[in-house]
């Protein structure tokens, strides 16, 4: 069975660009579902089977920490692994990240290597 | 505080990675006329040690040759697709900004972006502030990225 990735991100350009980038590091997923922040990602998290997902921070409604502790609080899917991708990739914040569950992080801007690097430890 | 340097830097690392397009930075501008001839901007504001706007300000025509090229496709009109793309990238080169300065011990934290677009508008920030604004140069033209701050 192919494998699925959520990407979270409150903009449609970053989740095209993020798609696009996959591509390029050569990361075939069969399924990418995307959400448009932390409360839509919960909800497709429960309809679906997902095996990753990358998830921005800095967005309205249900941020990327949020997301992960809501996520973490749920036993279906709190294995998930989550790769946090954003401009907020400060120690602190990426070490709150990881305290919620989070297992790496990607600086925006980002290059297709540097997904590969990181997601193929993942995967 | 180099913010002039602080924010080619981010602007360059960002269209080499992320647009593929070559862009060359003019000399930054700490007076000039406060119309700058665009359609199109993208704001972000910034807090914490400092207070800042920080914006990117396109003609119609840059707009769309940067935006188009970040997501790979022919664009012909300011729609939702450049709005978000130019608000993602005053996200990115606000974001370069905070790590830059966090290297300092200056902490800052970003708002969410925001683009308007149209053929007159105005955008206000906090009076007294300083502001420096730096053009730079693509394919289709100029566009400037403007910096307005006051130190808290």
């Amino acid at each position: 069975m192919g494998k699925t990735v959520l990407i979270v991100d409150d903009s449609n350009t970053m989740r095209k660009i993020v798609s696009r980038a996959l591509r390029q590091a050569g990361i075939d997923f069969d399924t990418i579902l995307e959400a448009g922040d932390g409360q839509e990602a919960l909800t497709v998290l429960g309809a679906n089977k997902v095996d990753v997902v990358l998830s921005d921070i800095n967005m309205p409604n249900m941020t990327g920490l949020e997301f992960l502790k809501a996520k973490a609080e749920d036993a279906a899917i709190k294995d998930i692994p989550v790769v946090m991708i954003s401009t907020e990739t400060g120690a602190d914040i990426i070490d709150e990240a990881k305290s919620y569950g989070a297992k790496g992080a990607i600086k925006k801007p980002f290059t297709p290597e540097l997904i590969n690097e990181t997601l193929g430890a993942l995967l | 505080m180099e913010f002039a340097k602080k924010i080619t830097e981010s602007a360059e690392e960002i269209f080499s990675t992320m647009i593929f397009m070559n862009v060359t930075a003019g000399s930054p501008m700490e007076e000039g006329k406060e119309d700058l001839g665009c359609h199109v901007s993208a704001v972000i504001g910034l807090t914490g040690d400092l207070t800042a706007m920080l914006g990117i300000h396109c003609p119609e025509q840059v707009g769309l040759g940067i935006s188009g090229a970040m997501l790979g496709m022919e664009l012909n009109e300011i729609d939702a697709d450049v709005k978000d793309a130019l608000g993602e990238i005053a996200n990115m080169v606000a974001g370069g900004l905070k790590e830059r300065f966090s290297r300092e011990n200056i902490k800052l934290e970003l708002a969410i972006p925001t683009t308007v677009a149209g053929k007159s508008y105005t955008i206000s920030s906090p009076t007294r502030s300083n502001r420096i604004v730096i053009p730079f140069s693509v394919e289709q033209g100029h566009f400037f990225i403007e910096i307005k701050y006051n130190l808290t």
